[in-house]
């Protein structure tokens, strides 16, 4: 049996794109005048993702991931909240999800035939699938390390998929 | 004018109000729903005038809402307010007889480009 190979995100998905899909969503969503700045900055010791999957020919997702306390900060600005106003675990979850889903829906809505898009989660990362499907731009957000990775789904540890 | 808005993010039925407020639609009575299926329910008896949903919610999604909606006899207008934008979503919404949809990232001119002639 011959099963073929889907093409990779790197053949579906230039580095521009991405960064253009986050040029409109930065300033809609997270604030006026907000950026997020393609220069790598280090990471931090400590991260939190959220995520949506792209069901399709192509199959993977869509991963923010950030410090928590970065997390936190784009929530405030997302809701616009002023001290003394705090924003809760629930309200930052809820703000990365929904720029993961944004930033998800647009990367879909690029990629060649139909797809279904998943609830936003968040967590840990899911795992990487073959090296060259991931599409990955390491940047900053005020400064504050922020990736945004469009990443394979990692084959299924049952062994139902072709090793690569 | 009562506007229903739904989405399963607070987050987003917050950023969708403050659009709307920033649009100039800032005299309406907004009232919100967590799913399609609160969305269903809440047509029923709250009666909004307009209905802006999420497409992609759990318990029942925005397009599964608008269907059952038609199917009883609502014809309440709806647009979605949805993360994705694409020709097919756009063809099946408006086959199910959505009013607009609006994609993220939006702006308040996104919302009057598809709210003007629909809102007084």
């Amino acid at each position: 049996m011959t099963l073929s190979r889907a093409r990779p995100i790197t053949e579906l998905l230039d580095t521009e794109t991405v960064q253009s899909i986050c040029d409109e969503v930065w300033p809609s969503l997270v604030g006026d005048g907000e950026a997020f700045v393609p220069v790598p900055v280090a990471p931090p010791a400590e991260v939190v993702s959220a995520w949506v999957d792209i069901i399709g020919p192509w199959t993977g997702s869509v991963v923010v991931t950030c410090a928590p306390s970065t997390a936190a900060a784009l929530t405030e600005s997302v809701l616009m909240t002023r001290p003394p106003t705090v924003v809760d675990d629930e309200d930052v979850a809820d703000a990365l999800g929904e720029l993961a889903n944004v930033l998800g829906g647009n990367v879909k809505s690029v990629l060649p035939g139909e797809s279904r898009l998943g609830l936003p989660q968040i967590g840990s990362a899911p795992a990487r699938g073959r090296l060259d499907d991931v599409r990955a731009l390491v940047g900053q957000w005020r400064g504050n390390y922020l990736t945004i990775t469009v990443q394979g789904t990692a084959p299924h540890p049952s062994g139902t998929e072709v090793p690569q | 004018m009562k506007i229903l808005v739904t989405d399963d993010s607070r987050v987003m039925r917050q950023i969708v109000i403050r659009t709307l407020r920033q649009a100039g639609y800032d005299d309406h009575d907004i009232v919100e729903a967590e799913d399609g299926a609160q969305c269903l329910e809440k047509v029923g008896s709250e009666k909004p005038d307009l209905v802006l949903s999420d497409w992609n919610m759990p318990n029942m999604s925005g397009i599964e809402c608008l269907q059952a909606l038609r199917a009883s006899g609502s014809q309440v207008p709806f647009g979605f307010v949805t993360s994705e934008g694409s020709p097919e979503m756009r063809e099946k919404a408006a086959n199910a007889g959505a009013l607009f949809l609006i994609a993220k990232p939006f702006n308040e001119d996104t919302f009057k480009d598809a709210l003007d002639g629909v809102i007084a």
